[in-house]
């Protein structure tokens, strides 16, 4: 190895599940009005793609797929450490499921040369975690998924990794190049420096990519590229319960076994 | 997407028109002021420096500006109205109706004012508002005015260099940021202030302790409260309460100010009587919200917020020195705040604190020409450069905004008052417990219906009142004590 590794992170913007209401009308999930913020378990992608950095002086370039309003994660991402981010739009990518977006990806992780690529293991707003191994397959790379901690080894152009297992954890070895997915809340995230947040969010601007760009064919990726189909959606109305105020514990013992609950 | 007629090429690097990121950003003296804070004061003063082409960071430890603010009450927006504008404002409700009323524990003596004029432009720039929405949109306004903002940051202490504060330390890594004006707008709890030696910790006596729930009521809320309130569209009602049915026996009063669709309940009371007089503040509220003439207000309410913060209210003699070698005091960690019972004023005085200060730092970097502005130069008079060559501004070049607050409504309404609260704390018994007390007892009296004269009832009620104060010598002796509150 006589290059430092470069390692690409693959962040998304999803509404914050903390802020997603159910609209009481029509039942579905009002997402567009919940506020949007980096999917949680990025975080810990973010962290162990920046702990290569310090640790065998990586280069880390962050990537989102997603509309210019998605800018935000990047600049958290260059705030946080990472050397430079890309936006990954284009609207030929509109609905996407997780073949063409980990097709996506794939291009993307080719595209800078990727030594490692680091992914979250989920994201918040469609839970699949197909993406990460969407990715290794695609590229026919080794993939370590639930990762909790990452030993580089350039000496030996490997990446070893602890994953958690049932009853303890194990280590795996992985020769470059390797697609990552770490555990959900398996670091500790750093907080972003204050001249590097004040850069990334006042003078940033990500580089911006293409299908074109990435020597993506437009019909590889999108709806129609999407094996997923949505049959329709259904909601569930909510059963009336009743209800009923007791003042005290022996008027509620009194209602119990009047039920026979006791 | 932009045009990438470039990037065909499968190269990280093909990217002429732009340059990537530094490997170590460096702000360090590329900001003329450091704003600590972005509420009220400080905004008003970055938008007024940033109105005259200074370059202000705003540094506020919220997910958001007014992410801190626990404020839902009037605002008054003389300065805020000129500086930018009331478009777009977030306000609640227009104040057409205030009410004034002495609770005893079970009666209520008050006196609703509903002012014609009120209800036409500009509403006696009288709005109630929920600062955690008014506080984000003035400090919108500064960031289009052109100042930085950046949330989540917070400073933790002051960096000094040869007598001046030449920045800020926060709790970031690499945290520390450097330049030649600090505004220190960090609100009543002022822990940098006063870790700094800038202002010395408060007594307890100068300090009230504020809970408010915001309420809403099932169904139409709105509907409810102009209902309730007997408002139309628009206006809003402004109450307060005094004594013991209010804050108890405490040195302090209750307010209610409607909302769009809420309503903002609170009491405001010295610390001390939290001490002293072992008042738990929450169930204190309680107990007003439960006073039979409070209650009915709130029937089938819902609590969907409590909080609690602490107001700064030592009036002009606990105002600290405002402006030293570097930094400015405003808002209330300047101790800027008003509450003398019957006005309660803090957000006016803190824009209108840094709106001075603001023109101050102005005026202070116009009095150094812009060569000098860079690496190496010094202030005016000679003094001492910084070690880093950064400029810097000694406090004589700022004094231009205690002078001007002190011509300013700000100081003169706190000096005006400084007598009221003296007197106020003197009678603090006869006024919050045994006038009120007095009072309901006579008018219960005076509005007596039974087989007697009205005569008889007019002479004992008046006789009630006359025996709290002390016969009619007292009266006239309570009249003169208080007579300023009406000069």
């Amino acid at each position: 190895m006589t290059d430092n590794w470069t390692v690409v992170v693959g962040i998304k913007q999803v509404p914050d599940e903390d802020d997603v209401t159910i609209d009481p009308d029509t039942g579905t999930l009002n997402r567009a009005e919940a506020a949007a913020i980096l999917n949680p378990p990025d975080r810990n992608a973010l962290e162990a793609a920046l702990q290569l950095k310090d640790e065998v002086g990586a280069e880390v370039i962050a990537f989102t797929m997603g509309p210019p309003t998605a800018t935000p994660v990047l600049e958290l991402a260059v705030a946080l450490g990472c050397d430079d981010a890309a936006l990954i739009s284009d609207m030929a990518f509109a609905g996407s499921d997780t073949w063409p977006t980990s097709l996506t990806l794939a291009y993307a992780a080719e595209y800078f040369d990727a030594d490692v690529g680091i992914f979250g293991e989920e994201t918040t707003d469609s839970s699949t975690g197909q993406v990460p191994p969407g990715i290794a397959a695609h590229l026919d790379w080794a993939q370590l998924t639930y990762v909790a901690d990452l030993d580089p080894r350039p000496e030996d152009n490997q990446l070893l990794a602890t994953r958690d297992v049932e009853g303890g954890h194990e280590v795996v070895a992985a020769d470059l190049p390797v697609i990552v997915a770490v555990g959900y809340g398996d670091n500790d995230p750093r907080p972003a420096g204050l001249h590097r947040k004040l850069y990334a969010e006042t003078e940033f601007e990500p580089m911006e990519l293409d299908a074109e760009a990435l020597g993506i064919d437009p019909d590889e990726v999108g709806l129609d590229a999407s094996p997923t189909q949505v049959g329709g959606m259904d909601t569930a109305d909510p059963v009336e319960r009743e209800q009923e105020v007791v003042d005290s514990v022996e008027d509620l013992a009194a209602a119990m076994a009047e039920e026979g609950a006791v | 997407m932009t045009d990438s007629t470039d990037n065909g090429t499968e190269s990280a690097d093909d990217q002429p028109t732009r340059t990537p990121p530094p490997a170590q950003p460096n702000y360090d003296n590329t900001f003329d002021a450091i704003v600590v804070g972005a509420g009220l004061a400080g905004s008003a003063a970055a938008i007024t420096m940033a109105n005259e082409d200074l370059d202000v960071l705003m540094i506020e430890r919220g997910a958001y500006p007014g992410a801190k603010n626990v404020f839902g009450g009037v605002m008054y927006t003389p300065t805020i109205r000129d500086l930018v504008g009331m478009d777009g404002a977030p306000i609640e409700r227009y104040v057409g109706q205030r009410r004034y009323a002495m609770l005893t524990e079970e009666d209520e003596i008050g006196a609703t004012v509903n002012i014609g004029d009120w209800h036409e432009e500009p509403h006696n720039d009288s709005f109630t508002v929920l600062r955690g929405d008014f506080d984000e949109w003035l400090a919108d306004q500064a960031v289009e005015a052109g100042a930085t903002l950046i949330t989540e940051t917070t400073v933790t202490d002051l960096i000094r260099e040869n007598g001046y504060i030449v920045g800020v330390e926060t709790d970031r890594p690499e945290g520390a940021l450097r330049a030649p004006i600090v505004v220190l707008a960090e609100g009543g709890n002022s822990l940098v202030s006063e870790g700094a030696g800038l202002k010395p910790a408060p007594d307890r006596k100068d300090v009230a302790v504020a809970v408010k729930e915001v309420i809403e009521f099932p169904g139409d809320s709105a509907q409810v409260i102009e209902d309730r309130f007997r408002l139309g569209d628009e206006d809003g009602a402004a109450y307060h309460y005094f004594g013991e049915g209010a804050a108890g026996k405490s040195f302090g009063g209750a307010f209610i100010y409607t909302n769009d669709d809420t309503v903002s309940v609170g009491l405001a009371y010295r610390i001390e009587d939290s001490i002293t007089q072992g008042i738990n503040p929450e169930k204190r509220l309680n107990e007003f919200k439960s006073h039979p003439a409070v209650a009915p207000l709130f029937k089938d309410a819902r609590t969907v917020e409590y909080t609690a913060k602490t107001i700064p209210e030592g009036g002009a003699e606990a105002m600290p020195k405002l402006v030293h070698n570097g930094a400015l005091l405003v808002g209330d960690t300047a101790g800027l705040v008003l509450n003398n019972g019957v006005h309660l004023e803090g957000t006016n005085m803190a824009v209108e604190s840094g709106y001075h200060a603001g023109k101050a730092v102005v005026e202070a970097f116009n009095s150094i020409p812009a060569t000098e502005r860079t690496a190496g130069a010094t202030a005016a008079g000679g003094q001492t450069a910084r070690a880093d060559g950064g400029m810097v501004i000694p406090s004589s070049h700022l004094q231009s905004y205690p002078d001007r607050l002190e011509e300013s409504f700000v100081v003169k309404n706190l000096e005006h008052y400084e007598w009221l609260i003296h007197r106020v704390t003197e009678d603090k018994e006869l006024l919050f417990e045994e006038l009120p007390a007095a009072l309901a007892d006579a008018a219960a009296e005076y509005f007596a219906i039974d087989r007697e004269p009205k005569q008889v009832h007019g002479a004992r009620a008046k006789e009630r009142v006359l025996g709290t104060l002390g016969g009619l010598r007292g009266l006239v002796k309570l009249g003169w004590r208080y007579r300023k509150i009406v000069r």
